[in-house]
């Protein structure tokens, strides 16, 4: 590893990244780098398992070498020790061929002994009973060279030495090398012969090499220039693992090669290469699947974080309250507007079994009602449309809600529960009341400054006529009890007196016929009014208050009923003074049932029905009935009930009844009322209520059509 | 005091300010046939450019008068009128009688509040009005008279020398002749002397009747 490239770090923050690449060109080069690097790595540990098993190999190819070097000195040295052996017993030259004899048998590389003389003529000779003979084919005297070379140089240095090799053609048409080995023989410190062995190369290297040496390497003896002269080993070496040695032998070195029958290692098969390639391979993949994972859960995560704050701040932004609940109704879900609205918090309303928000007197209602839409999922008909009700905040005040509720279903289709949302009406109806109330309160400033400024026009019409005629006749009258003028006669009328009172009653009639003119005009507009009568249903005409009644209602807990005859009626009134009345029944009877009425009982039914006319008159009446359950009418109210001015509210003007009465009078009908019966469970024997009757003549008509 | 008043008063006139002829007419009528003069004015600019044709810091009005006086009438109202009058310091010598119609009372009560002689609702009770503004005129002829006396001791006072002056504030003070003349250093005669033409010309009798005028008619 100490070869490792440039570290990476070099690379990421090389200059030559692009400055505007951003995240993009550092992350690619980091890439680079690291798969530069893997590659790197990969490469090392190919290349150093390979180098280590060449080197093993070299190994045993050197191990080999030094073993057979060894072996083949050893031998050369038994082969010197041999023939030194003959020399001994040299004075018997009759034991010389049992010797040799011996030592042919006991040395096989030994191919031939031979004895010379001094002057190296051969006086004995014996041949290896193992190989065929050597000198047949071409004679020992023609192949003497070398081995005189070497007795030249054994003699010289008194030494046994080694020739050349030498090719020594067989009688079957091949040949062998061979070495000649001279030792000089000396008795008594004289030189008197040469013993010369002819060693069979092959043969040598076949005894020097080990049993399983020959399996694995193939053993040769190569000349300088690499021309084999021999080789031994059941297999042929390849050449890649190779080991000489120089065998020095005396006299003449022999170059010894050991060449391992194993070839150079493959890639592919060398086990752990492939093993360790392989599991970088996977490694290397694993981390990528890894890494690209990571990457894109870390950007699943990001958008799932994004869309889940978003969602956050949607609902926390929302206005609306948002509810939801389980199949049991229990709230299992509130967003912070409904929290608010309210009053209390997510946890509170989470952990509570009956909502906190419904005002202790509907619990009752509203359980019901949860049943029944209960019911009607269970049957698919949850109703989609909004509904009205009532909340309590937490500090108790009631106020109005919209509700719009769905079934909270999941995707697999199962209804959990229910989602709702739920608007705050009581602003909207705050307006609404206002608006309302200012205008009945501009209506009613309205109709009083009408009615003030009719009433003091027609004073003062009248006043100025009447005063004149007051005058007028006053002055007359005065005229008339008057005495005469001092010094005038009493007896005798005053002259100018008749002229006078003629004036006088002529303006006296005039203005008496400009106060008849006013009256008349009072009379056309009365009249003009009656001409405006139109003929509409008696559905209609409720219907036209009823929102304003239900306004009214709603305010105090009130509910409205209303009970129609059918077919409807149809009568022929100023529809602008009727509803008039409607509404000032209603809302005397709505504001009977404030105070003492539960909330249950605050009814106020508006009923329609008809009944046969009085004798005198023909035709039949619709009777309109405005019946409230409140405590009824006390008896001394009753009897002044429709008189001008009285009143029983602190504000009112007392008029009300008084002019309901007048506008039914005026269309031909009549009003009453009467106190309802007190209910058997009533204690204290109070009316439960009171019915305002108003008959209005029914319209003889045609049928309805249709 | 009538006794030595300098002219009598004249005969009394009766002004009708309302917008309605036949009313002025009517009401004038009325007061004829009591035997009273009166002058109707159709409007408040006709009755205030009837004044300004009189001599107010000389002395009007010189006979008796009363002014009816409508509430309501286009242009100048009876009350816009009343205000300018009072502010004239007229209304003792010349009474405001308001007539109002409906719904008018409140302000003819603040109105009488302010100083107005009284009102009348129409439609009215005419003899009693004519009561009430018989009422009026005698309240208006003593005004005049107070105002006539008053006028006269402050002309007889100024008419007197610086001596008689003198001696008077000294009568007044209840001192005998005999002690103003020695504080004025003047004989006891001479101060009678003073004393008499004094008299004369503040056109009394004694010192006594002296002392009543200054004390009723002091400016």
């Amino acid at each position: 590893m100490t070869t490792a490239p440039p570290p990476p770090a070099t690379l990421a923050t090389s200059p030559s990244a692009p400055p505007d690449g951003g995240s993009r060109s550092p992350r690619l080069l980091l890439w680079v780098a690291l798969v530069f690097l893997l590659v790197v790595a990969q490469t090392l540990l190919v290349v150093l398992t390979l180098r280590y098993e060449q080197g093993r190999a070299q190994d045993r190819t050197d191990d080999q070498a030094g073993a057979a070097q060894g072996e083949i000195r050893r031998r050369a040295q038994l082969v010197l020790q041999g023939l030194q052996g003959l020399q001994t017993r040299d004075g018997d030259s009759t034991a010389w061929p049992g010797l040799a004899e011996a030592l042919l048998r006991s040395q096989r590389e030994i191919a031939r002994i031979e004895r010379r003389d001094a002057r190296l003529q051969i006086t004995a000779a014996a041949d290896s009973p193992f190989h065929p003979p050597l000198f047949q084919r071409m004679p020992r005297a023609e192949m003497g060279l070398e081995a005189e070379v070497a007795c030249g140089i054994a003699r010289r240095l008194a030494t046994p030495a080694f020739s050349r090799s030498q090719f020594v053609p067989l009688s079957s048409g091949l040949g062998v090398e061979v070495v000649d080995v001279c030792v000089p023989v000396q008795q008594a410190g004289e030189l008197v012969g040469f013993h010369v062995a002819t060693l069979l190369l092959s043969q040598w290297l076949d005894e020097a090499r080990g049993a399983d040496t020959g399996r694995s390497h193939e053993l040769s003896f190569v000349e300088g220039d690499g021309t084999r002269l021999a080789r031994s080993g059941a297999v042929r070496g390849a050449g890649v693992y190779v080991a000489e040695r120089v065998v020095d032998l005396p006299g003449s070195p022999l170059q010894l090669r050991v060449d391992a029958a194993e070839r150079a290692p493959s890639l592919i098969p060398n086990l752990a290469t492939a093993l360790v390639l392989g599991l970088s391979i996977a490694l290397f993949g694993v981390v990528l699947l890894l890494v690209r994972d990571g990457r894109r859960r870390a950007a699943a995560e990001e958008a799932l974080a994004e869309s889940l704050g978003f969602r956050k701040a949607m609902e926390d932004s929302l206005l609306t309250g948002l509810r939801a609940r389980d199949r049991q109704g229990r709230i299992v879900y509130v967003n912070p507007a409904f929290c608010r609205m309210v009053g209390f918090s997510a946890d509170e309303l989470l952990r509570a079994t009956l909502p906190p928000y419904w005002p202790p007197e509907h619990v009752a209602d509203y359980q019901r009602r949860q049943a029944e839409r209960q019911a009607a999922a269970v049957a698919d008909e949850a109703p989609h449309q909004g509904y009205e009700t009532v909340f309590m905040r937490q500090d108790g005040e009631r106020f109005p809600v919209m509700i719009y509720e769905a079934p909270l279903v999941t995707g697999t289709g199962k209804q959990t529960g229910w989602m709702s949302a739920v608007l705050d009406l009581s602003s909207q109806r705050k307006v609404e009341d206002l608006s309302r109330q200012q205008q009945e309160r501009l209506q009613a400033t309205a109709r009083l400054a009408s009615v003030g400024e009719m009433a003091s026009l027609l004073s003062h019409e009248l006043n100025q006529p009447l005063s004149a005629i007051a005058s007028y006749a006053t002055g007359s009258l005065n005229l008339l009890h008057a005495p005469g003028l001092p010094g005038a006669d009493p007896a005798a009328p005053d002259p100018e007196l008749l002229p006078s009172l003629q004036h006088a009653l002529e303006r006296i009639a005039e203005q008496a016929e400009r106060a008849g003119r006013v009256i008349k005009s009072v009379h056309d507009f009365v009249r003009r009014r009656h001409q405006a009568h139109e003929v509409i249903a008696a559905d209609l005409l409720i219907e036209s208050v009823l929102p304003l009644v239900r306004l009214q209602a709603r305010k105090t807990g009130a509910r409205v009923e209303l009970d129609i005859a059918q077919p409807v009626p149809r009568v022929k009134v100023d529809r602008t003074m009727v509803e008039q009345v409607l509404l000032n029944l209603a809302r005397n009877g709505i504001q009977a049932m404030e105070a003492d009425t539960p909330l249950a009982e605050r009814v106020l039914l508006l009923r329609v029905r008809l009944a046969p006319a009085p004798a005198a008159a023909a035709g039949r009446w619709v009777v309109f009935s405005v019946i409230d359950a409140g405590p009824g009418i006390p008896a001394d109210v009753a009897q002044r009930l429709f008189t001008p001015f009285f009143t029983t509210k602190p504000e009112g003007m007392g008029l009300g009844l008084s002019l309901c009465r007048t506008v039914v009078e005026q269309h031909g009908g009549a009003m009453d009322f009467e106190n309802l019966p007190a209910r058997p469970g009533n204690a204290g024997g109070r009316a439960s209520g009171t019915e305002f009757r108003f008959t209005l003549p029914l319209l003889a008509t045609r049928p309805p059509p249709g | 005091m009538a006794s030595h008043a300098v002219q009598p008063l004249g005969i009394p006139v009766v002004y009708l300010v309302d917008d309605e002829t036949v009313v002025r007419d009517a009401l004038a009528w009325l007061l004829r046939s009591r035997r009273l003069l009166s002058e109707g004015f159709g409007h408040a600019e006709a009755f205030e450019a009837y004044l300004a044709t009189r001599d107010l810091a000389g002395g009007w009005p010189d006979a008796p008068s009363c002014l009816l006086l409508d509430v309501r009438m286009p242009g100048t109202s009876g009350l816009v009128l009343f205000e300018r009058l009072i502010e004239r310091g007229l209304t003792s010598a010349l009474p405001v009688i308001f007539l109002t119609g409906h719904g008018d009372v409140p302000t003819a009560v603040a109105a009488v509040k302010r100083g107005a002689f009284d009102f009348v609702e129409k439609p009215f009770s005419d003899n009693a009005l004519v009561d009430r503004v018989l009422q009026a005129l005698e309240a208006s002829g003593q005004a005049i008279l107070q105002r006539r006396g008053r006028l006269a001791v402050q002309r007889a006072l100024a008419d007197l020398t610086d001596r008689e002056r003198e001696v008077m504030e000294r009568v007044i003070a209840g001192q005998a002749n005999k002690l103003i003349a020695d504080e004025l250093d003047i004989s006891v005669r001479t101060v009678e002397v003073h004393r008499a033409r004094m008299f004369e010309k503040m056109n009394v009798r004694s010192a006594v009747e002296l002392a009543n005028l200054l004390r009723e008619q002091a400016p």
